[in-house]
């Protein structure tokens, strides 16, 4: 090891806090990004699996105009149109609820089945004719038959959309591979005809399998099928399909990772003000190397190398932590994924390479990144002896103007750049990356006035020692203002967050408090909370409509439909006299939309509908029917808060004119006059009895409900918040104590001149204090700008909702106690060392 | 640290009866605001191998100004400094460090040693820099050590020595890779009287037994004693660069 490395490791030794500081610092940054990637790509691969299981070798998909098609499609291309291979699939879900779990079922032909799904069917020793010919009949794979504890001959029973039904065991699949183990987990596998009778769709199939070459012979077959293929009927590519769905998650996990990488921003600070700190500290130490002969570039390498030692062991360490912090977050994100876009399990995480790699990378290249101006600034130390810290600060005091006009350049940019029009969210965050430097490069200047204004309050309050205390920041600018900005930065990047959940939160309430006007919601348990396309059985809906005290019921169905915009989420309401109340326009004109929307011309479509596929008022929205393809003018855009790929809206008459389903999604009844609501859902449920499991709420606990759901899809934004503070809170404690610290001469200088240890503590946490007080209040400014980006740049970007601006007052105090109180602890420790520390040991030279 | 000995401009061009140290017409100046204000007004100096000069000079007189000139630190607003047949005014900031650390000792008023390496490893580190890494080299610094007083203090760090105790390390420390020149500023200033002239002895000693050159810049007119020319530095100019001392 040569001395100059020699002598940086020592330097790290000799400086324990600032080196573990570093390292935790860039181990949380880490630990954030990877385990949210890792929550993400485990969700993504559990999302593949079960694509793949249930997809198998099939190259295309016949789909019907809605979830599902006729089963006499399947006959028609097998029979008539000679088309091999060729598979019926019927797929749904199932609760077991003496194990709490979740299944995916798929009903499949045993004897069409081998092309496709060869797992299906392997070693089971069971007569598939036998089988077949059997109703209620299911088979378990392995691992569920290991899970549920049941084996050939037992019964199992399951809920489906809240009925409770009882299948038998009729075999056990036991596939002689890892990828048949693997793709059969959290699967059913039933005969089509149990699963049609299983999910109340007899006759109807949820897609038919092919497999079609990729050859000019397969595409002549695929347009010959496409030709004979009955109208509301199409064949898509399997790929294609879940693709599909894989987009639904894209905006929420890029906002999850765009929010990890908040945490590692926040960590490079630190970085960038751990390491300048330690070259600044290091000035007349480089100057004497300098002038010895050490060269500039010897000194940028020597700097660099402490800095990727750094980086080397947080990285590691942040891996380790973001494996453990991953066990729990993939269970938050995989929350989320269900409650709002599908159902998801994710039993394991999938430790992908290249998410350890972006670990590595990131670590290394985001703590290189921060050090790399402070090490520049290294090789510019004079080669003398007689450098002096006033000069050091007269520079920077020089430097203010250029500063000043180098943060407002990049404000404008920044600015610029928002104003940039189009949905690129990564954009959106370049600029705000670019505001933050912006706020970031002003700092020394705002400090200068603050301190300013400050000083004399601090004098009358706590006497010299405030004097001193405000003096000592400006004194030492150089230093104070590079910390000052790190907690800035820290402590805004929080506030903006949190004011961007609460905004969005008080959006939803008032969209709740006026969209829900009905005093009864009855639903089917719907396995995502959102996507509430489970029917209510048609005798029970009628039991529910004939109640005594009910006045009035009105239906919802909500389904999946296929658009000349993809996949689209309808939904067909009976319209009450008052539903003109549930709803805001954006755009549109009330008076004349519901005339034309219950004459089922036109539809109407969500905010976030509208953004995601250009659409307007007046434009034409093409939907695929059991009639065929059908135009539907859209009379008018409404806010809607409920689901962010958006929502088609048509009136129920429409609905059963274009569709065959009869199916009710939900009811919204309203209590006869003088009826009491509680009783009257009491009595509600009484007469539903067992026939099946509905959620009968009341306004208020639909409310709640909602708002609980709301809570739990920004529990993981709360967790990455908190990591926020957390590295704000550590970053705050590192630079304030290490500036103190190295203030141990000047310290024992007052000490010897009369200061008792009481008095200096004071002056130390006076100072802290200050510091953090000066860099709370920055923080507000900036953290509201983020707020406001965030609200009304990224979430219309990655949502297209528009949300009211709530800022709270408590939070706003909230960030600068959190500054005050890291900045007066971390004087503690200093100011307890001087106490305690014999000043003329400090005032030696080194 | 190998491209130190490669591409240092290294001294032996210098023509037989040149002196070691030529330096013409040496002028800087400084901005201050608006102001410019000139430190050294064409400053005239040879110095001779093997000679021992003293420079004196009030607070604020340019020594420390000169001294970074004269070891490449600094560049002039005009004239040139020519060392060892090198004209340092002619290179890059790069081939000065490069220069620097093959050809010129220092001993500063603060002693300057670096606090993170032991005080075997100080004297080293101006081998080591210079690509010098071999244990012969570790027993010439232990030598200097040893000759210094210091033998016994190899492993110590810098901050467990006294003052004179650390200018002797400093002393090791300028004269361990065998320098052109050595420069001395203010050597004695942190010191008492006595250690003072210890040190001194010590540095006249060693250097005239390395038969090196020395440039010392102080305010201490006690130093004349020791040196072969006395310079004295007035106002920017070399004024008295006639006495001498027997």
């Amino acid at each position: 090891m040569s001395l100059l490395t020699r002598s940086s490791m020592r330097y790290l030794r000799r400086h324990p806090w600032l080196a573990g500081l570093s390292v935790l610092g860039v181990a949380l940054g880490v630990a954030v990004v990877v385990a949210i990637d890792l929550a993400n790509v485990s969700a993504q691969r559990a999302f593949e699996q079960s694509a793949e299981r249930v997809t198998g070798r099939a190259t295309h998909h016949v789909v019907g105009a809605g979830t599902d098609l006729d089963e006499r499609v399947y006959r028609h291309l097998r029979v008539d149109l000679g088309v091999r291979p060729a598979a019926p699939v019927v797929e749904g879900y199932v609760t077991v609820p003496s194990a709490g779990r979740t299944y995916q079922v798929l009903g499949v032909d045993p004897f069409a089945e081998a092309p496709f799904r060869p797992y299906v069917g392997a070693g089971t020793g069971v007569d598939l004719a036998t089988f077949m010919a059997t109703p209620g009949t299911v088979l378990l794979p392995e691992p569920a038959q290991a899970a549920l504890g049941r084996t050939v001959g037992d019964t199992l029973v399951v809920q489906v959309e809240g009925i409770t039904r009882t299948l038998r065991v009729a075999g056990i699949l036991r596939p002689d591979d890892a990828y048949g183990t693997r793709a059969l987990e959290n699967l059913l596998v039933m005969d089509v005809g149990t699963a049609q009778e299983l999910f109340g769709r007899v006759g109807r199939l949820s897609r038919i399998d092919l497999i079609l070459p990729d050859t000019p012979a397969g595409e002549a077959e695929l347009e010959r099928l496409r030709a004979a293929l009955p109208p509301g009927t199409e064949i898509i590519r399997s790929a294609g399909r879940t693709e599909t769905i894989r987009q639904m998650t894209r905006a929420f996990t890029l906002n999850l990772t765009a929010l990890s990488l908040l945490a590692l921003v926040v960590g490079m600070f630190l970085i960038y003000n751990t390491i300048t700190f330690s070259v600044v500290q290091r000035r007349f130490l480089i100057g004497r190397m300098r002038a010895l002969g050490v060269t500039r570039r010897e000194v940028f390498r020597m700097i660099t190398g402490e800095v990727l030692l750094i980086g080397a062991v947080g990285t590691v360490l942040g891996l380790g932590a973001g494996l453990v912090l991953a066990q729990g977050l993939v269970q938050l994100v995989t929350r989320t994924i269900n409650d709002l876009y599908y159902v998801l399990t994710v039993r394991e995480l999938t430790l992908a390479p290249l998410t350890l790699a972006k670990g590595v990378g990131l670590g290394l290249g985001a703590t290189l990144l921060a050090a790399l101006p402070p090490a520049r600034e290294a090789t510019h130390a004079a080669p003398q002896a007689a450098l002096r810290r006033s000069q050091e600060e007269t520079n920077l005091r020089d430097r203010l103007p250029r500063l000043v006009t180098a943060g407002v350049v990049l404000a404008v940019l920044g600015v610029g750049l928002l104003l940039v029009p189009g949905q690129r969210i990564v954009l959106s965050y370049v600029a705000l990356l670019s505001v933050i430097i912006a706020f970031a490069l002003v700092t020394p200047a705002v400090i200068l006035v603050l301190a300013h204004v400050l000083r004399p309050g601090m004098g009358r309050l706590f006497g010299l020692l405030g004097r001193m205390a405000a003096r000592g920041i400006v004194a030492t600018l150089s230093r104070t203002a590079v910390a000052i900005a790190a907690l800035m930065i820290a402590i805004a990047a929080t506030v903006g967050v949190g004011v961007m959940v609460d905004s969005f939160r008080a959006t939803v309430e008032t969209w709740l408090g006026y969209s829900l006007q009905a005093d009864v919601y009855v639903q089917p348990p719907s396995l995502v909370f959102r996507r509430g396309d489970a029917t209510i059985s048609p005798p029970v809906a009628g039991v529910l409509q004939r109640t005594p005290g009910v006045q009035a019921a009105y239906s919802v169905r909500s389904r999946d439909v296929r658009s000349s915009e993809g996949p689209t989420h309808l939904v067909a309401i009976s319209r009450a006299a008052d539903t003109y109340r549930t709803f805001r326009f954006q755009r549109g004109d009330p008076e004349r939309i519901w005339p034309a929307f219950d004459e089922g011309r036109t539809v109407i479509v969500s905010e976030p509908y509208s953004y995601r596929h250009g659409l307007g008022v007046g434009d034409t929205l093409r939907l695929q029917t059991d009639r065929g393809e059908r135009s539907f003018v859209i009379a008018g855009i409404f806010y809607d808060y409920g689901d962010d790929r958006g929502v088609v809206m048509m009136s129920r008459a429409a609905y059963e004119r274009f569709f065959d389903d009869r199916g009710l999604s939900g009811l919204a009844i309203y209590a006869a006059p003088g009826q009491d609501v509680d009783a009257l859902v009491e009595r509600l449920r009484e007469r539903v009895g067992g026939r099946q499991a509905l959620l009968i709420r009341s306004n208020r606990a639909l409310r709640e409900a909602s708002m609980e759901v709301f809570d739990r899809t920004f529990t993981i934004t709360a967790v990455l918040r908190l990591l926020a503070v957390v590295v704000a809170f550590i970053g705050v404690l590192s630079a304030l104590m290490a500036l103190q610290l190295e203030r141990a001469r000047e310290l024992a200088v007052l000490r010897v001149n009369g200061l008792t240890p009481g008095q200096l503590w004071r002056y130390v946490t006076l100072q802290t204090g200050l510091m953090g007080l000066v860099a709370g209040l920055l923080s507000l400014p900036l953290g509201l700008v983020l707020a406001y980006v965030l609200v009304f740049v990224i979430n219309k970007r990655s949502f297209g909702w528009t949300l009211q601006f709530e800022v709270p007052p408590a939070l706003l105090g909230q960030a600068v106690v959190v500054a005050l109180v890291a900045a007066v602890l971390a004087g503690l420790y200093p100011a307890w060392k001087m106490a305690r520390a014999n000043p003329a040991l400090a005032l030696r030279d080194e | 640290m190998a491209d130190g000995t490669t591409h240092a401009p290294g001294a032996g061009r210098r023509r037989p009866g040149e002196p070691l140290i030529a330096v013409q017409g040496l002028t800087k100046r400084y901005r201050e605001g608006e102001h410019e204000r000139e430190v050294l007004r064409g400053v005239d100096l040879h110095i001779d191998a093997g000679e021992l000069v003293v420079l004196l000079g009030r607070s604020g007189s340019g020594k420390s100004t000169f001294l970074n000139l004269i070891s490449g630190i600094d560049l002039p607003t005009s004239g040139t400094i020519t060392m060892g047949g090198t004209n340092l005014t002619a290179l890059s900031e790069q081939e000065r460090t490069l220069f620097r650390r093959q050809h010129i000792g220092f001993v500063f008023q603060a002693f300057n040693l670096i606090p993170t390496l032991t005080v075997a490893e100080n004297v080293l580190l101006p081998l080591e820099l210079n690509g010098r890494t071999g244990a012969d080299e570790q027993r010439q610094a232990l030598a200097y050590l040893a000759e210094v007083g210091l033998g016994d203090r190899a492993g110590s760090f810098p901050d467990r020595l006294s003052g004179g105790e650390q200018q002797r390390v400093a002393i090791a420390r300028a004269l361990a890779h065998d320098p052109l020149l050595i420069l001395a500023d203010e050597p004695t200033g942190n010191l008492d009287v006595r250690t003072a002239a210890q040190v001194m002895a010590l540095l006249d000693r060693l250097v005239r037994q390395a038969g090196k050159t020395m440039l010392v810049v102080t305010h201490d007119p006690d130093l004349r004693a020791l040196a072969d020319r006395v310079l004295v530095l007035e106002e920017g100019r070399i004024v008295d660069a006639a006495a001498t001392v027997a």
